[in-house]
């Protein structure tokens, strides 16, 4: 009964709000400036790895990526060699705005060659910009500086 | 648009449907929209509600607005395609989706995932378990107008979610989980970091119940409010912990164990009254127990492998079945017809928050406009799901 | 005309009193720059806080911390298009935030900034007070059915039942608070000399309770207290502040009285509601907080003790300029931080040298009064704040039960035991007389 006239239930309430105006308990992070920390198995843009030393792609054409899209939006062209008898690699096209980002293809790649990396800054201008190309998947993440 | 002697489907408001009869339009009733574009409707559900002054009389959803058609997607994917599409249902709570989803596939091919796997599973689902809770507990209170527990929950899931992206690489639609097992190995520090977050979370809940349980002004908004007792829940179709909070202890952790659940100890929390304070208090209740199944879990992970034997073209046999898990909403069911093909012939999947929003029209009647957003909110949906 | 200028400089009362109306006009037009300005602080410091109790940072981009939000909010209202609903009453609807605005204001003549510092001191200015707020509700009834659209007008009603039904329990705590004004202490709840002399004037009734040595929230323990209890809970009400904020909810059916207003008026509306809070809270200052007098009058006398409250005001702003100065050291070494790094210096500059020139004896005098009262109106801002993060709303019948059921019987029983403890002096000599 007294704690009702004494507003006991309200007073806790205020003094948790209050505990929490310490600086040190903000949790906001202030984005262009301080870009948050990803993990590595993070899901992000789609990008080619290239072999260190040649620099030659390291996708062998499997259509592995393609096959096991959910939406169907890997294509992959190649080329049959005459002499070794193997696939090479001629276009990739990798469609972004139906992409889910759910890394069936990753895990579908035989070699390394496909892998989604951290990158999470793919808005872009024009919708052409979303499908994707080798050179592009090859480039990988390009973080903007911002200046203003 | 709105006609107001008929009701959505043509049909005349039915006689049962309030005090009075309303074949005609009275002058002291009023019919409201609280339209899809809302703030606390969660999501994009419309309302129609028949008001008589400030009184509620009668409601109306509509529903639709975020129909995907999933269903009809699931008919064209094969079983493994169709796994990342099972987490945008219950966005809120995407991993408890996909562990239905796999869960229900390998009961068809009839693959039990490893020890391992499920006690993985078993963890990630119940911090998932805490997330939407922590997620319904911030947006609840703020519909009833304290607009700070909000962030204090969804500062506290940030941590939950930093645990996904370091397993899984997602933080909301995580496809966690595989038919057969998990495709991720645990990584490095994952246990010290999941008892990490069962230390740093307890205390916080802590808070939460500090800012609301014993507030005065919460009471009296949730006390009383929205009452729906255990026949009628029954009768509803009415799962989870709305169920649980009238009173009805039935919980499919306990009744139907799966993955590994019944090797795990914890109490299944019930109410009595079946009112908007009962359920806040069930779900709570529920945080405390899911906290005491991980801390169990992560403390004993056998070794082993995560991934069961499962052919990568996967065929199963001709047949159906229907697999149910205790989403943190409710039950999610999972009805497959295979037909020995690719692709399943049928994909039914039995959304909690669709059958739960049917006690919306039970629960208001009688109750003032704004207690009609309590009820909303404690009912817990989200409109993923109750779309597709 | 100068001699009016330079002959009320040796005067010691206040204009209204001295019959000086180019003074009046020159502290009306002080309060108003003043009161506006404080409005825009008030924006920045509520949303500020309100984001630091939530764990967050709220504007940092606008200003260096946001300090020109309130700036950037105030051209962006004054640039909106003007968008009157269809059907909708043109007059009343242009009138109704003119008048809020208007109420508002007029209520800051007689608030008590100092012994001498009030535009007027009119000798019933506590009803003058009560009174024009009340008429303000009728600028938010004006408001809601000029809008044509039910959702104001519900909002509009709901809004002015609450202020009404809130002002009978906030005039019964004033009432009780007033009569202490006639009651000279006694034993160990305020001692003093003066014969207590009933007054409603502002300023008389802090002299009141410098006469009497005590503040009134003090005074007839527990008494005062409850009856200042009763008021803060009334006030929050009255200008339609969390937890009573159902009829401007964002999250209701009914959005409130000012949803069909946009830009310029819904500021017009907004700075009506800053003003109420300021008088009410100032209000509640003079009354039970004891107005412009420093803390511990009597009980911390003695030239040192005076020496050290009055050095309290400027050192406030120099501390104020530290955390400027340190926020500045730690903003981020950005490119683009750059020019917001350096207002900030300057800002922090700016107030360390006014802190400093009122450390100067001949301003800390006259600053003194001001500071203390303004300081006083901060913390109950303060506290509106605190409430409005905390708290969840109340629905609106549980609005109107506290209001009459709770607050009213207890501002009654307030008001009449501490009649009878008022008397008691009175009340003993008759009971012993007639015998």
């Amino acid at each position: 009964m007294l704690r009702k006239i004494f507003m006991v239930d309200l007073l806790r309430g205020l003094r948790v709000t209050f505990k929490y105006q310490h600086p040190r308990e903000i949790y906001t992070e202030q984005y262009p400036l301080e870009r948050p920390v990803i993990a590595e198995r993070y899901r992000g843009l789609p990008r080619m790895n290239v072999n260190p030393d040649t620099g030659e792609t390291l996708c062998i054409s499997c259509d592995l990526c393609a096959k096991a899209c959910p939406e169907h939006l890997i294509v992959v062209e190649s080329e049959r060699d005459p002499v070794t008898k193997r696939k090479v690699l001629k276009n990739y096209t990798y469609d972004i705005s139906r992409c889910m980002f759910c890394g069936l293809c990753e895990e579908a790649c035989s070699t390394d060659a496909l892998e989604l990396s951290q990158d999470y800054e793919i808005a872009t201008y024009g919708r052409e910009n979303l499908v994707l190309d080798l050179k592009r998947l090859e480039a990988g993440p390009e973080p903007t500086e911002y200046t203003r | 648009m709105v006609d107001n002697d008929r009701d959505f489907y043509g049909q005349e408001w039915k006689e049962d449907r309030g005090e009075k009869s309303s074949t005609y339009l009275d002058a002291s009733e009023l019919v409201l929209n609280m339209g899809p574009q809302h703030p606390s409707t969660h999501g994009v559900l419309r309302v129609i509600l028949k008001l008589d002054g400030e009184k509620v009389l009668g409601t109306e959803c509509v529903i639709g607005y975020l129909h995907r058609g999933v269903e009809k997607i699931g008919e064209n994917r094969t079983y493994t395609m169709f796994a990342p599409y099972v987490d945008r249902m219950d966005y809120v709570a995407a991993v408890s989706n996909g562990l239905g989803y796999c869960t229900a596939v390998e009961k068809l091919i009839n693959v039990e995932a490893p020890p391992r796997a499920q006690y993985i599973r078993v963890i990630m689902t119940e911090l998932q378990r805490i997330a939407s809770h922590q997620v319904w507990l911030g947006t609840h209170a703020l519909d009833i107008g304290a607009m700070t527990p909000l962030f204090y929950t969804f500062r506290d899931r940030e941590e939950i979610l930093k645990i996904f992206e370091k397993y899984c690489g997602a933080r909301l639609t995580t496809h966690a989980f595989r038919i057969g097992g998990c495709q991720y190995e645990t990584y490095e520090g994952f246990e010290k970091e999941v008892k990490k977050v069962c230390a740093f979370m307890e205390p916080k809940f802590g808070e939460y119940e500090e800012l609301l349980t014993t507030n005065r002004i919460w009471v009296e908004r949730t006390k009383g409010v929205g009452k729906l007792n255990g026949d009628e829940c029954k009768a509803l179709g009415v799962t989870g912990p709305v169920l649980r909070a009238s009173g009805v202890k039935w919980d499919l952790r306990k009744a139907q164990p799966y993955s590994g659940y019944d090797k795990f100890e914890f109490d299944i929390p019930v109410g009595e009254n079946g009112d908007t304070y009962d359920r806040y208090m069930v779900r709570v209740k529920e945080l405390h127990q899911s906290l005491r199944i991980i801390r169990q879990a992560v403390d004993n992970i056998p070794e082993g492998p995560i991934l069961a034997k499962v052919p990568k073209v996967l065929k199963p046999p001709v047949g159906e079945i229907y697999h149910s898990i205790e989403a943190p909403k409710g039950e999610l069911g999972y009805f497959i017809v295979s037909d020995g093909s690719l692709q399943p012939y049928r994909m039914r999947i039995r959304p909690p928050s669709f059958v739960n929003l049917q006690a919306l029209d039970k629960m208001v009647r009688g109750l003032l406009v704004a207690d009609v957003v309590a009820v909303i909110g404690t009912l817990d949906i989200v409109l993923g799901e109750v779309d597709r | 005309m100068l001699d009016q200028l330079t002959g009320y400089l040796s005067s010691n009362l206040t204009p209204g009193a001295a019959g000086n109306s180019l003074w009046a006009l020159i502290y009306i037009l002080l309060i108003f720059a003043g009161v506006s300005f404080f409005v825009m602080l008030m924006n920045w410091v509520e949303r500020k806080a309100l984001a630091h109790f939530q764990i967050r940072l709220g504007p940092m981009r606008v200003g260096p911390h946001g300090l020109l939000q309130p700036i950037a909010d105030a051209v962006k209202l004054m640039t909106k298009e003007d968008v009157i609903p269809a059907g909708a009453d043109k007059t009343i609807f242009w009138m109704a935030p003119v008048w809020v605005v208007l109420t508002g204001f007029t209520t800051l003549i007689v608030v008590p900034f100092g012994p001498t510092h009030a535009v007027t001191d009119m000798n019933i200015g506590i009803l003058y007070m009560l009174g024009i707020s009340s008429l303000g509700v009728l600028g938010i009834i004006m408001a809601g059915w000029a809008s044509n659209s039910h959702y104001p007008l519900m909002g509009s009603l709901r809004s002015s039942a609450q202020m009404v039904s809130y002002e009978v329990a906030m005039g019964l705590a004033i009432v009780s608070a007033i009569m202490m004004t006639s009651f000279t202490g006694y034993g160990m709840y305020g001692a003093g000399t003066a014969a207590g002399t009933g007054t409603l004037s502002m300023i008389q009734i802090v002299e009141a309770q410098k006469a009497q040595h005590v503040w009134f929230v003090f005074k007839f323990f527990p008494l005062g207290f409850i009856a200042f209890g009763i008021f803060a809970i009334a006030m929050i009400a009255e200008t339609n502040r969390a937890p009573f904020d159902l009829p401007e909810a964002e999250s209701e059916l009914v959005a409130g009285f000012h949803t069909e207003y946009s830009g310029l008026r819904w500021s017009l509306f907004m700075l009506a509601e800053y003003a109420g809070m300021f008088a009410v809270s100032s209000i509640a200052a003079t009354l039970w907080l004891g107005g412009w007098m420093r803390p511990f009058p009597n009980a911390l006398a003695g030239p040192t003790w005076d020496l050290a409250f009055s050095l309290v005001p400027g050192a406030l702003l120099l501390l104020v300029a530290v955390a400027a100065f340190y926020n500045a050291a730690r903003m981020p070494k950005h490119l683009a931080m750059r020019i917001q790094t350096l207002g900030l210096w300057g800002l922090g500059a700016v107030i360390a040298l006014v802190g400093l020139i009122m450390l100067i004896p001949a301003v800390r005098v006259r600053i003194a009064d001001i500071s203390w009262f303004v300081m006083k109106v901060g913390f109950f801002m303060y506290l509106y704040i605190w409430y409005r993060a905390t708290f969840p709303r109340y629905r609106f019948d549980q609005l109107m039960r506290v209001g009459w059921k709770v607050l009213l019987p207890v501002a009654l029983g307030v008001l009449i035991v501490t009649g009878i403890a008022g008397l008691t002096p009175e009340l003993l000599a008759w009971a012993k007389g007639a015998r």
